[in-house]
């Protein structure tokens, strides 16, 4: 019986041209965004491989020169792009996806498309996730707001009633529905979207990648489920269809545009960031104060117990400078590590928006999964940060125990060869769901809850005219 | 089958209908007249427990509609005032759909056609849309919806408004089988010649009152017509 009344309820819709249009558009733009995903995602990785691979054969062959010279020479570290950034680019594209790696210098980044726009960003925001998070509900919304109300108004909801059908059995032949109705949709971007991703990503990755996808897929349907309860509650409670789809709408701006904005302009007050430039004086500032030399030489000359610098049977150089690191080390870590939790601040407050607007919850979860977050984000800064002082490190020491010659020491490829290539790791899924828990939580919440919802005011408040 | 005990529905001050003591027995056709607003749909209304009663009952076969919402619904056929159906769906995929949610399984489709047959639609208008129908014709899909669920009592409100002659008088027929055959049958209607014709007993209400009850087998067309513009008029 439910079956029948979801298979109707398809019937339906698929003789209706309006839904035939609207749901063709939103196949449309999710393939094409899809197509945009993939394009990005492949060249920057193609880039990213020319690019590591240069760059480690630059750093080999750089000749001989000072190791602290070598540490200018710097090489570039890139943020392994997860192929489920084809679906959401989240903050990828302000943030920035490679890092400049060089002596004295933290968190250079660079490839920043937002920055460096090409002809492909001119579709702004246009992702697959903002298909999926904003346009399926809106057909969500025009498939099933006159549900109940429209089959109020024009009477059918009479004959229907006199059935004697349980309402609760209506409601979810009626959801079933609109879910199958998705599937048709959904179904074979689905399948299109996998086929992507597994083009894109060699076999290994695309394996390490299928937990992330699940939840991914699984967090999106309860997403929908949400929208699809919360259009069913309106349509069984609205006295018209008409007063449904306007009130659905109204849900529909506050959640994609009113509600996002809100909390990025409250977070942004609440949590304040310095301006770049305000944030590059101070670091200017802090870095000049310097360390003691005079005091470092006192201390080095005790350590090897002679009495003047002439003595010491290191290259002072090496210490002076591993000493200069360290300290504009101190500093970086002191100013980035606030500025970074300012940022997750604002970042966790945003997620609170999830108790309002289901979509916060989503686009938190979204991006976490597709491993573009601002958490994973920091995760590879750091990890790039503490590669840059085992380089740094190593030029230093080795700088430290040089022989003590009369012209400059010159280091070679033996010494550049003992740096290993930075490799990083994306976190585990398990990490990332332990940072989205709360904003998955509140999905779940919205679902059930919204579903719940439906059942209730299909089974306790509709009434038949 | 059909009972209404002291039945009343008030909107604020608008009193709708205003204690109905009516019983329907099977095989019987009651015939409801009256006025625009006189309280006919929202008696049926009660019976179908679309509306809560503001005082008194109504039960179909001994229930309480109100505390046995489906259990009765399954004894019930229903013909609204204003027939609607799925538009976009054919004529026999309206059938095939609620005779479906009916019964609770599927029905043959050579029933449901064998039912089309009955009432009289023309043959091939089964596979076109609704939307192409005449108001006549949809009627009669309505009128096939409820033979097919096999009713014990039939709720018609106006059922032959609109039909021709011809659709009309076949339709009497119909529900007369139907009565024959032990259904009862409460039916809203302005036509009294039909009442006259088809009814076993015809009730004349006014401003939510049931002013009088004959037995059709004892007056004239004439008289029933004279009687019930006195009813109108005082
Ligand atoms: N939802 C409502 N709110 C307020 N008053 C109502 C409502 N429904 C019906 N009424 C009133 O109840 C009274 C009886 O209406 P009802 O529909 O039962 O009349 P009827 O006998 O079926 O008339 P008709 O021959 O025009 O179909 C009318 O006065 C009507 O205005
Ligand atoms: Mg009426």
């Amino acid at each position: 019986m439910i079956s029948q009344i979801a298979k109707k309820e398809m019937l339906e819709m698929r003789r209706d041209g309006r839904f035939q249009v609207a749901s063709a558009i939103v196949l449309g733009l999710l393939l094409v965004s899809l197509g945009i995903g993939w394009q990005q995602y492949v060249s920057v990785n193609r880039q990213h491989e020319m690019a590591r691979a240069e760059t480690r054969e630059q750093w080999l062959s750089q000749g001989k020169k000072n190791p602290h010279s070598a540490a200018h020479y710097g090489v570039y570290a890139f943020k392994p792009k997860s192929p489920l950034s084809l679906v959401d680019r989240g903050a990828d594209q302000y943030t920035g996806v490679a890092v400049w790696l060089e002596a004295h210098k933290q968190n250079e980044f660079k490839y920043k498309p937002a920055r460096d726009a090409n002809t492909l960003a001119r579709f702004g925001d246009l992702t697959a996730s903002s298909v999926l998070q904003l346009l399926v509900p809106l057909l969500i919304i025009l498939m099933s707001f006159s549900s109940f109300a429209g089959e109020r108004e024009s009477g059918t909801l009479r004959l229907l009633l006199s059935m004697g059908i349980a309402r609760e059995k209506l409601a979810l032949g009626k959801a079933l529905g609109v879910a199958g109705g998705l599937g048709m949709l959904l179904v074979p971007a689905a399948l299109i979207g996998s086929a992507a991703l597994v083009l894109a990503s060699d076999s290994g990755s695309f394996v390490a990648n299928l937990p992330r996808l699940g939840w991914m897929t699984a967090s999106y349907l309860l997403y929908f489920a949400a929208f699809v309860g919360i259009s069913l509650t309106v349509s069984a409670l609205a006295k018209s269809a008409r007063l449904a789809l306007v009130c659905l709408l109204g849900f529909w701006i506050f959640n994609g545009l009113a509600a996002p904005r809100l909390f990025s302009d409250v977070s942004r007050t609440v949590h304040r960031t310095p301006s770049s430039f305000a944030f590059s004086q101070r670091m200017d500032g802090e870095l000049k104060k310097g360390f003691d030399g005079e005091a470092l030489k006192k201390k080095v000359m005790a350590q090897y117990g002679v009495t003047s610098m002439e003595a010491l049977p290191v290259n002072f150089l090496g210490i002076s400078l591993k000493a200069g690191e360290d300290h504009g080390n101190e500093v970086y870590d002191k100013l980035y590590s606030e500025l970074w939790d300012t940022f997750e601040a604002q970042n966790r407050l945003q997620q609170q928006g999830g108790v309002v607007a289901p979509l916060m919850a989503m686009r938190s979860v979204s991006m976490g999964l597709s491993g573009t977050d601002f958490a994973q984000f920091r995760d590879f800064s750091v990890a790039a940060e503490k590669y840059r002082r085992v380089l740094n490190d190593a030029m230093n020491d080795d700088l430290k125990n040089s022989p003590k010659t009369e012209g400059p020491y010159m280091a070679d490829e033996k010494l550049w060869s003992k740096v290993p290539e930075f490799a990083y790791v994306m976190p585990e899924v398990n990490v990332v769901l332990g940072q989205q828990a709360w904003s998955l939580g509140l999905l779940v919440l919205w679902a059930l809850g919204a579903t719940g919802m439906a059942g209730w005011a299909a089974t306790r408040r509709l009434r038949a005219e | 089958m059909l009972q209404a005990i002291g039945l009343s529905k008030s909107y604020g001050a608008q009193t709708a209908l205003d204690g109905l003591n009516l019983e329907v027995k099977p095989g019987e056709i009651f015939c409801l007249l009256g006025a625009n607003g006189a309280g006919k749909t929202t008696t049926i209304n009660l019976f179908l427990n679309f509306i809560e009663p503001t005082s008194g009952l109504a039960k179909i076969n001994g229930l309480d509609v109100a505390s046995d919402a489906l259990e009765t619904k399954k004894y019930i056929a229903y013909i609204p005032e204003q027939v609607s159906l799925y538009k976009n769906l054919t004529g026999l995929e309206n059938l095939d759909y609620f005779a479906t949610l009916a019964s609770g399984a599927a029905v043959e489709k050579s029933r449901l056609v064998g039912y089309l047959r009955e009432v009289d639609l023309p043959s091939g208008a089964e596979d076109r849309k609704v939307s192409t129908y005449s108001k006549g014709m949809r009627q009669k899909i309505v009128i096939a919806i409820a033979m097919a669920k096999q009713a014990k009592a039939l709720l018609l409100d106006e059922p032959t408004s609109g039909l021709d002659p011809k659709a009309s008088n076949e339709f009497s027929q119909l529900i007369r089988k139907l009565a024959g055959n032990g259904t009862a049958i409460l039916m809203a209607t302005h036509d009294l010649f039909r009442a006259k014709e088809d009814g076993s007993r015809v009730g004349i209400m006014r401003q939510g009152r049931l002013r009088q009850v004959l037995n059709t087998d004892e007056f004239g067309h004439a008289d029933l017509e004279r009687i019930y513009l006195e009813h109108m008029h005082d």
